[in-house]
């Protein structure tokens, strides 16, 4: 939407209920951070899946020895590491697979978080009990660790095996949130009516109540998003993410624990030490922005 | 795996290191391992091992500073700090390893170089050894050879004593044969001349008779031990020279000594140094035994700490260590000039190569199952072809700057008298390579770019590669996709590098070899004996590539025959040996090492020469380490 066009509708001084969606228009249009970032990451995300179509990823995690720890320079924009690879393809390469971990990480966890959590929250009683133990279950587990044991032991991985195996620990905080959510929705009048009117449980809960605390989802899983991404990160840098020819942020950044390099080649650390911090920021601002959208006493006034 | 410490690569990988033996550490090693030994090592770090040959003099071939490439020769062998040693000196002993050390701190049972490197403190072999790996009288005890009967008759000097005030008896040493030779024995030394020739030996090894008839115990610091026949082997690391404290040990069951307490926390040895306190798998606290043998150590104590190859040159600057067992060699360049340490090197007796699996372990008959027609690499060609296809050269110039350098055969220059360089081996001709792949019949047949078995199928070869070190990773993707080039699809075995000791496991160290693994990238460090039937022997465990040809065995046994004391005889076996190698290609070097000392300039009589590094003579000539401005 156009500048003009939000005025005008601070001008109607909102006149109907707005639409969710309207409402996280305004609230990111209004705030300049949250546009830019938000602007930052289409952009960045779009740039890096197009660029990464165009490399050749075996081209770029080729060993070359004849060019190892070469510093910036015309035919490597970003210089080289250890294995005369370049730093550039990798770190296109890399935070594809980092963004791409973080999304569907995000959207896998998401979706069997909201799942779990509007069936139990909706129900309640001895279903929401047993539910929610097996979540308490899930959550007392030490996760980090889990994860780097099944990295460790499944023989061979993917981004999607990676993916699952991330997931399987990292959907009992949105589950918590939305059943917490459903609870009290449930209580509310249109669901009594539409139940009294004779309407199926799953059309009750997936037709009318997911569409009512939707925006607490988008919220969630955006500020998600960014942890996902941390974590993937994360766990790359300890040596338990990809597997050794797969790109990452995070393998980029532990070449910097050779302390050599962490003085001396600052061009294979320092860009995906400085995306990642700022895809991370980016993402967190948009995520608080709708958060402010989504609550309307955290809404500014309009 | 990993433990540590050399190597690396080789291939990629790796390599490994070595465990074991030998060489491990260098002092020990001798006599470790008699046979050849080798050991695994670990490869990281580079390997430890000592060196020995001396480069003294060396200077016609100069390095350029420019593209910096080194050449081992121009590197020192003794410290140059000719101050007098202080009182109560500390001195600090970094074990590279990016693992922990497994702790089995007696020479009869330990199996990886980091432990070796501790055990060379507290443990010493009963025999010196010269430069040119043969033992000597120098050491707490002399031998005399008898050649009419074979037999060898040894004698421990007056005043050596253990740790705990007791004397090493003629009984102590004996006893590690007894174990050593025990049919419940864990242990990886059995096997080698220095054992199975002597006479009775196999009878009690396979539990027929309650002691070993070939040994006779003479007095309480003297015995004799008959050999079925002598051989040069025996005399230049055969021999088993480490004894085992027989008061401390009597009660242990053989089977669970491994395991036991003197082993594993209250270590004994003879050595120059005691164990004052361990923190398993990080480090241990030593402190001079004033009755050593030989005069009272220079140093009051010693810390050996593990030092992860990442900070090992940061520890270094700042004075954290003051020597290491092996400077990880691709680290050399851009810390040449650190302002307070001064940098010894030598020739290294270890070599990182590419094993081919060509059978499994038969546990039932202790012996190699070998079966190349069932394996996937049993094809010479292919595997000849796979040589062919690697630039060693260009590996160790660009990521070790010449500090490791093509290797040939698998005897190391570090033997000169023994390494033939007569012999023409593969070098990297990636035209040759397809050439010998068209004409053994591997083709492209369904057209995805990849070669195919003679017979059709896929040909898909699992390369199992260590971690360890930056350039692990790298090179183990560079030989890789060199054998890409020719057409040849290698992949990681589970897709990454594998850890140490998971490695040496898998390949084969218990005799349960992988079946997913078809070839590996190792490394060895071998003994000072030259005789390499300890990797290569039919009945080996370390021969992980599982080969056997009697061709093979005959050569290994006419090495150690007693013909083979005439030196010119023996250097001609070992050069049809590594002959038959080339041809026959169960494993192919890849590169030869180096090893690089780094010392801190307050280290005095600290020389690399010896076989051993003679711990009690070194000393630090100021309390605190010098550190860089």
């Amino acid at each position: 939407m156009s500048n003009q066009q939000t005025e005008k509708v601070i001008e109607q001084k909102v006149e109907k209920s707005p639409s969710g969606l309207s409402i996280f228009w305004k609230e990111i249009l209004r705030d300049k951070l949250a546009l830019v970032s938000l602007l930052f990451l289409v952009l960045t995300t779009i740039a890096v899946f197009g660029v990464s179509i165009l490399l050749d990823k075996d081209e770029i995690v080729r060993v070359d020895p004849f060019a190892i720890y070469e510093p910036p320079s015309e035919l490597f924009l970003l210089g080289t590491d250890q294995g005369g690879r370049d730093i550039f393809g990798q770190l296109i390469i890399g935070t594809r697979n980092s963004l791409s971990v973080g999304i569907l990480v995000t959207i896998m966890s998401g979706f069997i978080g909201i799942v779990f959590g509007v069936v139990s929250g909706y129900f309640g009683g001895h279903v929401d009990n047993v539910m929610m133990r097996i979540v308490d279950f899930f959550m007392v587990l030490p996760n980090i660790m889990i994860i780097i044991v099944f990295v460790t032991i499944v023989p061979k991985y993917s981004v999607m095996t990676f993916s699952l195996v991330m997931t399987a620990f990292l959907w009992m905080g949105i589950a918590r949130l939305i059943r917490s959510r459903a609870l009290q929705e449930k209580e509310l009048d249109y669901v009594q009516a539409s139940r009294t009117l004779g309407s199926s449980h799953m059309k009750i809960i997936f037709t009318q109540v997911l569409p009512n605390i939707m925006s607490l989802i988008v919220v969630t899983m955006t500020l998600n998003l960014a942890a996902n991404i941390g974590i993937e990160s994360g766990l790359s840098f300890l040596g338990f993410g990809f597997p050794q020819d797969t790109p990452s942020l995070g393998t980029l950044l532990s070449y910097a624990t050779n302390p050599t390099t962490l003085e001396q080649r600052w061009w294979i650390w320092v860009p995906a030490a400085i995306l990642i911090l700022v895809l991370m920021l980016a993402v967190r601002n948009v995520g608080e922005a709708l958060k402010r959208a989504a609550d309307a006493r955290q809404r500014r006034a309009s | 795996m990993s433990k540590s410490i050399t190597g690396k690569l080789f291939f990629v990988l790796m390599l490994a290191l070595f465990l074991v033996l030998a060489a491990c550490g260098g002092d020990d090693e001798g006599n470790e391992e008699a046979g050849g030994g080798s050991e695994e090592g670990s490869e990281e770090s580079e390997g430890s091992e000592g060196g020995e040959e001396d480069s003294e003099g060396s200077s016609e071939e100069e390095t350029d500073p420019e593209d910096k490439i080194y050449d081992i020769e121009n590197f020192p062998n003794q410290t140059s700090n000719e101050e007098d040693p202080i009182d109560g000196g500390h001195l600090n002993f970094g074990l590279v390893s990016d693992t922990v050390f497994e702790g089995t701190l007696q020479y009869n049972f330990y199996s990886g170089d980091p432990d070796s490197q501790i055990l060379q403190f507290i443990d010493e072999a009963m025999l010196g050894m010269d430069t040119d790996h043969t033992y000597n009288n120098e050491g707490p005890a002399t031998f005399e050879a008898n050649e009419e009967e074979g037999s060898i008759t040894f004698e421990i000097k007056d005043g050596v004593n253990w740790h705990d005030g007791e004397p090493v008896t003629a009984e102590d040493w004996v006893y590690s044969y007894e174990v050593i030779g025990h049919p419940d024995y864990t242990g990886v030394r059995y096997g080698t001349v220095g054992f199975t020739l002597i006479e009775g030996m196999e009878e009690y090894h396979n539990g027929e008779a309650d002691e070993i008839s070939g040994i006779e115990i003479h007095d309480e610091k003297s015995f004799t031990i008959n050999y079925e026949r002598l051989t040069p082997s025996l005399t230049s690391g055969g021999i088993w020279t480490y004894a085992m404290p027989k008061h401390v040990f009597e009660d242990i069951p053989v089977a669970d000594m491994a395991e036991s307490d003197p082993v594993r926390e209250n270590p004994i040895g003879m050595g120059p140094f005691k164990v004052d306190s361990i923190v398993p798998g990080e480090s241990v606290e030593l402190t001079a035994n004033e009755d050593y043998w030989d005069g009272e150590p220079n140093l009051d104590g010693v810390t050996v700490k593990v030092v992860n190859p990442n900070v090992v040159a940061q520890e270094l600057e700042t004075g954290g260590v003051d020597v290491v067992d092996a400077f990880p060699a691709d680290q050399y360049p851009e810390n040449s000039n650190m302002e307070n340490v001064e940098w010894l090197g030598d020739v290294a007796g270890s070599y990182s190569y590419i094993g081919f699996k060509l059978g499994d372990w038969n546990a039932e008959e202790n012996r190699v199952n070998y079966k190349p027609d069932e394996m996937k690499m049993g094809d010479v060609e292919l595997r000849r072809a796979m040589w062919y296809a690697v630039d060693n050269n260009g590996v160790g110039e660009n990521f070790y700057n010449g500090l490791r350098w093509n290797a040939t055969t698998l005897i190391t220059p570090w033997h000169e008298n023994f390494h033939d360089e007569s012999i023409e081996t593969p070098t990297y001709d990636a035209d040759e390579a397809n050439r010998i792949l068209d004409e053994a019949g591997y083709e492209d047949t369904n057209g995805d770019g990849m070669r195919e078995t003679p017979d059709g199928e896929e040909l898909t070869i699992n390369f199992a590669s260590m971690s360890g070190g930056e350039s692990a990773e790298p090179i183990a993707n560079y030989y890789m996709q060199q054998w890409e080039q020719v057409g040849l699809d290698v992949q990681l075995v589970d897709g990454r590098l594998l850890e140490f000791n998971q490695f040496y496991d898998r390949v084969g160290q218990t005799g349960e070899d992988d079946p997913a693994i078809d070839i590996y990238a190792g490394a060895w460090s071998v003994g000072s004996d030259v005789d390499p039937t300890g990797l290569y022997g039919p009945t080996q465990i370390f021969n992980f590539p599982r080969y056997e040809s009697e061709e093979n065995t005959e050569l290994l046994e006419d090495g150690i025959s007693e013909e083979a004391f005439d030196q010119e005889y023996r250097k001609e076996v070992y050069s049809d040996w590594q002959e038959l190698m080339v041809e026959e290609i169960p494993v192919f070097p890849t590169l030869y090492r180096s090893e690089i000392y780094p010392a801190n300039e307050r280290v005095t009589n600290y020389d690399i020469t010896r076989y051993a590094i003679e711990w009690q003579d070194v000393g630090v000539t100021q309390e605190e380490p010098v550190t860089a401005e």
